[in-house]
């Protein structure tokens, strides 16, 4: 043994012991039931981010969380019978990996209401003990429950869970820790609070915004549960803390054999993010996706280089000064890590906050638009030479996320028209002028994927035909019905505040004049609309 | 809230349906309008074409073979605007009847048939009116309809009847409507006509030269002319048949029924060729040509053999586009 060698020993015998544990790690195969679910039944009022906190949680946890996307099932507004189902089929499949050696680990999230000791999955309930008990006897060596509703900090006081005396909890112990984590976003005494600023519930908000690396405490690139935990508590305490609905305090228990740390995700997974060097700026730094919704904050300390595992996309960049905002934007491509230069950042006033929570009181936000399509008839003897296949131009109003979170109600008027010749059996020559007027409301539901939303609902139109004939022989005629259809299509979003929208529709109009006939319309168009 | 419904539901529905129908349109193509069937008259063409129209003194309705003259203005010309303004007198007075009802919406629209109707006699009105069209391919039929007020369905009966057989154009094909005049008295609908039985117009639009035929009977024939027809070819070329009755064409001791056909241009000028049915010298012919301003240009008389024309024959515009 040569004396000066020695040192290098002793790296390698370290790297070669933390090589260990991340193998160690990465053989852990994780199992997640992710389900959020925005209704309560009776008593309750409809929750507007709880399917979306679900939405968050599952992608980061199948990206970042080591869990296969054949691994985790995602449920949204399905029953408490759904919910037993998918765990039973999930608990099946990890005992057969323990059948085969491998140690297992499940995680359960769920989001949505609770109330009088079960949580509520739209008018079906799922008792906290029962839960729990399933859980406790679930076949896997570590079980996860994290549950963000009201009042769930009662299932941390129930028997069999031990309460967290502080979060200064020791982990990278030798023994694997096996056992039950119950993670709750409220005590049981408190409800759970959502924000429409940050499009989410508090606690779920910041538990994903943690979880993408700003619980990174120890800057080893990988956020264990307990500091994902401890940066959920401080900043959902800290953000709720003035809120009218009064502090929210998460707790956490658990009953765990070993005492070694989980690690909840790894923030080099995906190979892609965005690392802010050490020199950059000290604060706090919000990533705002292109919908005007914070995906993740981190708390930059001086000369501390920080990493930030937002997923491929654009994000705006914002960090607040006392007297005005830095933003900027940055582009995530897929298997890079970017870095964030300060250079890149400009200084703009408050008014241009790039969150779109930050503005508007209750979430609600207005669009006026301009739309360009086609409306033809689908009967071809109709559409020949009754109501014939005309271009038509309209403008619209829109009210976004006003009745629901992701619900758009609308307004509509459009013209159209063209000349055309008569061509009946006994009569074909006259020339007339046929045009239209359509006025019609919508109701959609809209599911925003970044930049594109799909949508899908319902309108009523009042459509007026008419038709002027040059010859005055002939008179001028005119048919107005209401009209019921469905709509679906896409927006995407140009810019911050201009959409772009291609839809379709599908209309039923009851013809009565000559005979009672029942015909159908459908109509193309493109809208751009404008976010005042 | 719950008060507003029911009046908002029943202001929804006020504000649908509508006339927007084909049918409608191809059952008012089938009736006659007053410009497929009126006519025009070599006077009109004179007054708003070449110039200044000669004027015949004396009566128009007695032309004589001895009075025309080479250069004077035509009589005939003259008799046959005003047998022009007659014939659009009378088919405008029918028109009116079925245009006044016709500008409505129908008030029953079934399958191949539309009612307008029925319009209930009120106050001192007796009778109940309606009008009815049935369409079976491209033949339709209409009859205005009259019963006494509070008749049954059973008692309406026909004053107007017309059909048309469609030929897929604007107001194309060929069409009949005729006046019950004599049922009309019978109904003690009508009292003031008892010189005429019954009416009728024959027309077709489908091909050149179009046709319109008016036919009157009566229980007087010899001394009511029933037959007038006026027909147009290509380059608006037209032509009245007509007869006059108890003229004094040629001298003699009777008084002469004569058959007279007249032709004319969109420029004025014109043809006339009058035959003698009674009278002095039966089946004698008298032909006439007059220039754009209605003067005699030429003048042929069959019954005269020392001096048969006058004037230039080549002066008669070529009206054989209605010889087709």
């Amino acid at each position: 043994m040569s004396p000066p060698l020695l040192p290098s020993w002793r790296a390698l015998a370290a790297l070669l012991v933390l090589a260990a544990s991340a193998a160690h790690a990465d053989s852990l195969r994780r199992f997640a039931l992710v389900a959020g679910n925005d209704e309560g039944g009776d008593e309750t009022r409809p929750l507007r981010f709880a399917q979306d906190d679900a939405r968050k949680m599952h992608g980061l946890l199948t990206r970042l969380g080591g869990v296969a996307p054949g691994d985790a099932k995602l449920l949204l507004n399905e029953s408490s019978k759904d919910f037993l189902a998918a765990l039973t089929s999930l608990e099946a499949r990890a005992k057969e990996a323990q059948a085969r050696g491998e140690r297992t680990a499940l995680l359960v999230y769920y989001s949505g209401h609770a109330k009088d000791g079960t949580l509520r999955l739209g008018n079906s309930r799922l008792g906290f003990e029962d839960l729990k008990q399933r859980l406790s006897n679930a076949p896997a060596d570590i079980r996860i429950a994290i549950l963000d509703s009201c009042r769930s900090g009662a299932l941390t006081r129930t028997k069999g869970a031990r309460r967290a005396p502080s979060f200064e909890i020791e982990s990278g112990a030798a023994r694997d820790a096996r056992g039950l984590v119950i993670l709750t976003s409220s005590s049981a005494d408190e409800d759970s609070q959502e924000s429409d600023a940050l499009s989410g519930s508090y606690f779920s908000h910041h538990l994903a915004s943690g979880l993408l690396g700003d619980a990174d405490r120890s800057g080893d690139g990988r956020v264990t549960l307990f500091e994902a935990y401890s940066h959920a508590y401080a900043r959902t305490v800290a953000d709720t803390a003035a809120s009218s609905g009064g502090a929210q305090h998460p707790t956490f228990s658990y009953d765990l054999a070993g005492n070694g740390d989980l690690v909840l995700t790894d923030l080099r997974a995906g190979g892609d993010g965005l690392v802010v060097p050490g020199l950059a700026p000290a604060g706090t730094y919000y990533f705002v996706d292109p919908a005007g919704l914070v995906v993740a904050e981190l708390d930059k300390r001086p000369d501390v280089e920080r990493r930030v595992a937002l997923a491929p996309g654009t994000y705006r960049v914002k960090r607040r000064l006392s007297d005005r905002l830095r933003i900027g934007e940055v582009e995530v491509a897929r298997g890079r890590q970017v870095v964030l230069e300060e250079a890149r950042l400009r200084d703009a006033p408050f008014s241009d906050d790039p969150v779109k929570g930050a503005a508007p009181e209750g979430g609600a936000w207005w669009t006026v638009g301009l739309s360009g399509g086609v409306q033809s008839f689908l009967d071809a003897p109709t559409r020949d030479t009754l109501f014939l296949s005309v271009g038509m131009l309209g403008a619209e109003a829109q009210l976004h996320d006003y009745f629901r979170r992701d619900w758009v109600w609308g307004v509509d008027v459009a013209v159209g028209g063209k000349q055309a010749v008569l061509a009946l059996p006994t009569l074909s020559g006259p020339a007339y002028r046929y045009s239209v007027t359509s006025l019609g409301t919508t109701l959609t539901s809209e599911w925003p994927q970044g930049r594109v939303t799909p949508f899908v609902g319902a309108r009523m139109a009042y459509q007026v035909m008419r038709r002027d004939f040059a010859d005055e022989a002939y008179p001028d005629q005119k048919f107005a019905m209401f009209s019921p259809g469905v709509v679906a299509g896409l927006r995407w979003q140009l810019l911050r505040s201009l959409h772009l929208t291609g839809r379709g529709r599908l209309h039923y109009l009851l013809y009565t004049v000559d005979e009672q006939r029942s015909l159908g319309f459908w109509e193309l168009s493109a809208l751009v609309t404008y976010q005042p | 809230m719950r008060h507003l419904a029911p009046p908002c539901l029943l202001l929804a529905l006020a504000a649908c349906g509508g006339d927007f129908s084909n049918d409608d349109l191809e059952f008012l193509n089938a009736l006659p309008q007053r410009e497929d069937l009126s006519v025009t008259t070599p006077g009109e063409r004179m007054g708003g074409g070449t110039g200044q129209r000669l004027v015949r003194q004396g009566k128009v309705g007695s032309p004589s073979a001895l009075m025309e003259k080479l250069g004077d203005a035509s009589a005939l010309v003259g008799n046959t605007d005003e047998t022009g303004r007659d014939i659009n007198e009378s088919i405008g007075g029918i028109l009116d009847s079925v245009e006044s009802i016709t500008r409505l919406t129908p008030t029953k629209r079934e399958p191949n048939r539309r009612v307008w109707g029925p319009i209930l006699g009120k106050n001192d009105m007796e009778f109940d009116t309606r009008f009815v069209m049935t369409r079976e391919g491209e033949r339709f039929e209409y009859q205005t309809q009259y019963r006494r007020v509070g008749g049954g369905e059973n008692d309406w009966w026909s004053f107007l009847e017309g059909t048309f057989q469609a030929d897929g154009g604007v107001r194309k094909g060929t069409g009949r409507l005729s006046i019950d005049w004599k049922r009309a008295r019978e109904e003690e609908w009508l009292f003031s006509v008892d010189f005429l039985d019954g009416q009728e117009i024959r027309y077709q639009t489908q091909r050149l030269p179009t046709q319109v035929e008016l036919e009157y009977f009566g229980p007087l024939p010899d001394i009511f002319p029933g037959r007038y027809m006026y027909r147009e070819a290509e380059g608006d070329l037209a032509e009245m048949t007509f007869e006059m009755r108890g003229t004094d064409f040629v001298p003699g001791g009777l008084p002469e029924n004569v058959a007279l056909v007249t032709r004319w241009a969109p420029d004025g000028r014109g043809t006339a060729l009058l035959e003698i049915l009674s009278g002095d010298i039966v089946g004698a012919k008298y032909t006439e040509c007059w220039d754009a301003q209605g003067r005699v240009t030429f003048i042929s008389r069959s019954w005269d053999f020392l001096n048969p024309t006058e004037g230039v024959r080549a002066s008669c515009p070529d009206m054989s586009a209605l010889d087709r």
